[in-house]
C-alpha cells in the first residue's frame, strides 16, 4: 500500500449550527453512522479511529466512539485548533497507506457554542500573551494586505456574499440565507475590527462529520460503479522560521506557512494547482480566503483581487472556492470542519453535490490553518 | 508624591523604570551563533537551533507594521461599555516583530508610523501594587 492507493470510502456529517440539546456523542453517532452507511461498512470493520475535538476535554473522544459499539479498536485523540479535522484524516489516511489497518476513520465533533457562550473566552488583558481575538488578528493581515495591494474592502465583501449564497445551496450549511447575499449587505453588517464586518466572519457552530478511508480496491468492490475518490496527497506543517516571526501573542503564524504546505502537498502529487477543479480553505475571515488563492497558487502573488472581480472562485467560475459556504457559511464547530471539507469534496469528485456541482469535478483541495499553529492541505482526486 | 510601587503582569517580558527619565524596554534575546534577536527570551535559537542565546533589552521604539481597532471591549473588561481598542505589530530595528495593544482611538494609526514602548496599568493587587503590561503608543499624529 502507499498513500495513492488510499480512498475516501464513506463521508457523513450532521448540519452545522447551535444545537443546546445535543451532546458530542449525539452529533458524533449521527455523522459516524452515515460516514459507515455511505461506504456500506460495519464499525466492525473499522481497524482503527482517529478521533478529533478542541473544546470536549480529556477523554471525549474515546467515549464518543463508545457510541458504535465496543469492538477493542486503537483509538486516537487528535487536536490541531481549526485544523483538527483535516489532520485526523491525514492521520486516518497514513494509517491505512502504511498497512496499520485496513480501515479508519477519521471522526470530528464539536460544540464551539458551549465554550464560547459558557464564558471561557480567555483571561483578556490579566495575561501576558491573550490580548487578540481571532477576528483582530486576520484583520491585521487584512489592513496590510489593503495596504501593500490596494485591495478594497469591497473584495472581502465579495467574496464572503459567495461564501453565503454557497451556504443557500447545501443542506448541511449553518447559514442558508434565503435571499440572494450582495457585498452592500456583508459591508452594512456590524463592525468587527477594521476593516472586516461580522458577515465576513464564520459562525460559532456545533456539529460533527466523519469520513471512512481504506484501499481504492475495497472502494470498488462496495461500490461498482461508483467514481472512486483517491487520495492524491495529505500534508501537515508547522511553521518555518523567518525573520520577524511574531512569538507571542498571534493566532495563526506566517501566511507563507499555506504556501509551503500547499507546496509540498502538490509535489507529494505529481500536480499542480492548475489541475484542481475545487477548492476549500480557511475562510473564517473573508479576507483570508482572498490570501489563499495566491498561496495555494491559484494565481500569481498580486491578483487575487482580480480572482475576486471576475468571480472566479465562485460556482460556475474558473476555480470555485468553498462550494459548500466554506466556514463563513456552513460553519466553523472546530474539530469536524475539515472533515466536512472531506464531506464536500467527496461529493463533488462523485458528481453527487447536487446543485452545488462543479461540472467535471476531477481533483480537490482542501485547507486548513489551526492556532499555534499549523497548516495542512489535503489533495483527492476522481478515478 | 510618591507613585505606587509597580510590576509586571509576568516576569520576564518587559522592565519596568524606577523613574520618570526612564522608558520601558522589551527583554529579548540574542543568538551569539547567528546573530538573530527574539522576543520574548529564549534559549535555543529557532533560526540556526544552537543553545547559545545571551540576554539583551529591545526597544523602546519601532515601527507599526500593521494595525486595526476592535469595535468590542477587551477580553476581560468587565464593562460592556467600555470601548474598543486597538491592535497592531511592531517591527523592531533589532528583527522582531512584537503584536501588542496599542493606545489611541480608530484613527490614531498609519502602517509605517513610529511607535514607542509604553506601559498600562491595569489593576492594582492586593498590596496595592499597580500591575502593569506592555503596550504601543503612537509618536506622531497618524494624518
Amino acid at each position: 500500500m502507499s498513500l495513492q492507493d488510499v480512498a475516501v470510502i464513506g463521508v457523513g456529517m450532521t448540519r452545522f449550527g447551535v444545537f443546546p440539546d445535543r451532546s458530542n456523542s449525539d452529533l458524533a453517532r449521527e455523522a459516524g453512522l452515515a460516514a459507515l452507511a455511505d461506504a456500506g461498512i460495519s464499525f466492525r470493520e473499522v481497524g482503527e479511529a482517529f478521533v478529533g475535538y478542541i473544546f470536549g476535554g480529556a477523554m471525549t473522544g474515546i467515549r464518543a466512539m463508545k457510541e458504535f459499539g465496543l469492538t477493542g479498536l486503537p483509538a486516537t485523540h487528535v487536536e490541531n485548533a481549526s485544523a483538527t479535522g483535516l489532520v485526523a484524516f491525514r492521520d486516518a489516511v497514513w494509517a491505512v497507506a502504511s498497512g496499520r489497518c485496513e480501515v479508519a476513520m477519521a471522526l470530528g465533533f464539536d460544540k464551539m457554542s458551549a465554550a464560547v457562550m459558557g464564558g471561557s473566552r480567555g483571561p483578556g488583558r490579566d495575561s501576558i500573551d491573550s490580548v487578540i481575538l481571532p477576528a483582530a488578528y486576520f484583520s491585521l493581515w487584512a489592513m496590510r494586505r489593503m495596504h501593500e495591494r490596494g485591495t478594497r474592502v469591497e473584495h472581502f465583501a465579495k467574496i464572503a456574499a459567495k461564501n453565503w449564497n454557497h451556504g443557500a445551496l447545501c443542506p448541511w450549511s449553518d447559514r442558508q440565507p434565503d435571499h440572494r447575499i450582495t457585498p452592500e449587505e456583508v459591508l452594512a453588517s456590524r463592525k468587527i475590527a477594521e476593516p472586516v464586518t461580522a458577515m465576513m466572519t464564520c459562525p460559532v457552530d456545533d456539529g460533527a462529520a466523519c469520513a471512512i478511508v481504506a484501499s481504492k480496491a475495497l472502494a470498488r468492490r462496495l461500490h461498482p460503479g461508483r467514481p472512486v475518490v483517491g487520495v492524491l496527497a495529505s500534508v501537515l506543517q508547522t511553521e518555518t522560521y523567518s525573520p520577524g516571526h511574531t512569538f507571542l501573542g498571534p493566532v495563526v503564524g506566517p501566511a507563507t506557512m499555506s504556501r509551503d504546505t500547499a507546496h509540498a502537498a502538490y509535489e507529494q502529487a505529481g500536480i499542480g494547482p492548475e489541475d484542481v477543479s475545487v477548492a476549500f480553505c480557511h475562510d473564517a475571515f473573508a479576507n483570508e480566503e482572498l490570501e489563499y488563492y495566491e498561496l495555494l497558487g491559484f494565481c500569481p502573488e498580486g491578483d487575487a483581487e482580480k480572482l475576486v472581480e471576475e468571480g472566479a472562485t465562485a460556482l460556475g467560475g474558473r476555480i470555485p472556492f468553498n462550494t459548500d459556504g466554506g466556514l463563513i457559511a456552513r460553519g466553523h464547530p472546530g474539530g469536524p470542519t475539515g472533515l466536512a471539507q472531506i464531506h464536500e469534496t467527496a461529493l463533488q469528485l462523485r458528481g453527487e453535490a447536487g446543485e452545488r456541482q462543479v461540472e467535471g469535478a476531477r481533483i480537490g483541495l482542501a485547507h486548513l490553518v489551526g492556532g499555534g499553529s499549523v497548516c495542512t492541505v489535503s489533495l483527492l482526486a476522481r478515478e | 508624591m510618591t507613585s505606587k510601587p509597580r510590576v509586571p503582569i509576568e516576569p520576564g517580558y518587559f522592565t519596568v523604570p524606577s523613574g520618570p527619565d526612564e522608558v520601558p524596554l522589551l527583554l529579548g534575546s540574542r543568538c551569539r551563533s547567528c546573530g538573530e534577536h527574539f522576543f520574548p527570551r529564549r534559549v535555543v535559537c529557532a533560526r540556526c537551533l544552537e543553545k547559545n542565546t545571551e540576554d539583551v533589552t529591545l526597544g523602546p521604539r519601532g515601527t507599526l507594521y500593521t494595525w486595526t481597532y476592535v469595535h468590542f471591549p477587551l477580553f476581560g473588561a468587565k464593562r460592556a461599555d467600555a470601548g474598543g481598542y486597538a491592535v497592531g505589530q511592531i517591527d523592531l530595528p533589532e528583527g522582531p516583530r512584537v503584536q501588542s495593544v496599542l493606545s489611541g482611538g480608530p484613527t490614531a494609526f498609519r502602517i509605517g508610523m513610529e511607535m514607542e514602548l509604553d506601559l498600562e496599568t491595569l489593576r492594582e493587587n492586593a498590596k496595592g501594587d499597580e500591575i502593569v503590561i506592555f503596550r504601543f503608543r503612537p509618536l506622531e499624529e497618524a494624518a
